[in-house]
């Protein structure tokens, strides 16, 4: 599908492109959104956005802001479309890849992940636009990682998403969307030893979007649901039974 | 005085020269902007003078650059300083003013406009004070005069500065 559609470009029109995105400034935002504008032509949209998300948003969450509106500013809802289904297709083979089996590129994979949590909530919640279930829920994230031992992977990516809120017009309380999420968050922080990376990012976010703790109420969306490994939780963790059969969770769908 | 040289380290940090004439120089670095992927950088120059020329050319270029120099008053360098932080400008031109290494995360680039005479201040222009894993690329534009300076630079410091390939991963920095 996508690796596809981002097509060789002309060399001229790339370095044209780099040029602009390593320099552009909030000062300057105008001006080099309007250049851009004048060089790239539609068919060249699939390689600036696979660009923006891949190279830049990616690695950049210092950038994210001065990215999202150099592409809004071009003013072209095709394009913001293009962006925005890129940074979901890159976000959902980067939830696949990610895992927590220690490994050096475990943990680049996390934190390219976590960068387009920041990077997708910059560019659709904090401008007061909904993320669309069919691409990505949330939910349906937490409870599958929950199940799956996989919240190491998952909390830090929705909490980084989430912190977009605080930008944001319709999604502060008591936007029942929001309110949801916060429920199942303030669930997932009562999970018995939950690890404290997770607790952290967790309690950072309620404080980040001015929510109270002690005024939440936890959901029920993971009571009774099974898991079979123990990673998400500290070590000495004892409450849950080991596992018996040594088989390992089944890959998320 | 303690010796602040020994906190600074090149680990993770790529180091490139590329051989051009004094000429071609601002050609050169209007290269890398069209090539790398630059997040914030850093270009060194030897004096004053030419610190404020070359900001002056590369803000013509259409490029987003601050400066700063040693004859600038200190509230003023500040200033700036304080705002590049900040990212308020994506290009910081300037003289050796660093005595301790960049400690910029967002700083993936550092030119060495002009090669420095000691190793001691390659170190500081280059050397992070560095959090493990932090990764950065440095490009060094050699004239004929500067490569004998570099190969001491390499011999005291023991390290490597390969030649500039076509294309740099950009895992790299």
């Amino acid at each position: 599908g996508r690796e596809h559609e981002a097509m060789e470009i002309p060399t001229v029109l790339a370095d044209k492109i780099h040029f602009i995105v390593n320099n552009v400034t909030k000062e300057t935002l105008r001006d080099k959104a309007k250049e851009l504008k004048k060089y790239v032509k539609p068919e060249f949209f699939p390689f600036l956005c696979k660009y923006i998300v891949v190279k830049r948003a990616s690695v950049e969450p210092n950038n994210h802001e001065l990215y999202g509106n150099l592409i809004d500013l071009m003013g072209i809802s095709k394009l913001k479309k293009e962006l925005t289904e890129t940074t979901y297709y890159y976000i959902k083979i980067l939830l696949k890849s990610a895992t927590d089996d220690g490994s050096r590129s475990e943990k680049d994979d996390r934190r390219l992940l976590r960068n387009l949590g920041s990077w997708l909530g910059c560019i659709t919640l904090a401008k007061n636009k909904p993320l669309r279930a069919n691409m990505l829920d949330l939910s349906d994230l937490i409870t599958d990682a929950y199940e799956h031992h996989r919240l190491i992977v998952v909390i830090p990516f929705v909490a980084n998403v989430m912190k977009a809120c605080k930008d944001s017009r319709v999604f502060k309380p008591p936007n029942p969307w929001l309110m949801s999420m916060v429920s199942l968050l303030r669930e997932v922080l009562d999970i018995p030893q939950l690890k404290l990376t997770l607790k952290f990012s967790i309690e950072v976010l309620f404080n980040d979007l001015g929510i109270n703790i002690k005024e939440t109420s936890a959901s029920n969306l993971l009571q009774g649901r099974s898991r079979n490994r123990n990673t998400d939780t500290e070590q000495q963790q004892t409450r849950l039974p080991p596992p018996t059969d040594g088989k390992e969770a089944p890959p998320p769908q | 005085e303690i010796n602040l040289m020994e906190e600074l380290t090149l680990k993770g940090v790529t180091q490139y020269y590329a051989f051009v004439d004094e000429k071609t120089k601002v050609q050169c670095l209007y290269t890398l902007f069209k090539k790398l992927n630059i997040n914030q950088a850093i270009i060194f120059c030897r004096s004053v003078n030419r610190v404020e020329l070359l900001a002056k050319k590369i803000t013509e270029l259409g490029s987003s650059c601050f400066y700063i120099h040693a004859r600038m008053a200190q509230n003023h360098r500040n200033r700036v300083f304080h705002d590049f932080r900040s990212n308020g400008c994506r290009n910081l031109v300037c003289t050796d003013l660093f005595t301790r290494g960049i400690d910029i995360p967002t700083v993936n680039v550092v030119v060495n406009f002009d090669f420095p005479k000691s190793s001691e201040t390659y170190l500081h222009r280059i050397g992070r004070s560095g959090r493990f894993g932090h990764l950065g690329l440095a490009i060094n534009l050699i004239t004929k005069g500067d490569r004998f300076n570099m190969y001491k630079v390499e011999q005291e410091l023991g390290t490597e500065i390969l030649p500039i390939p076509s294309t740099i991963d950009p895992k790299l920095y």
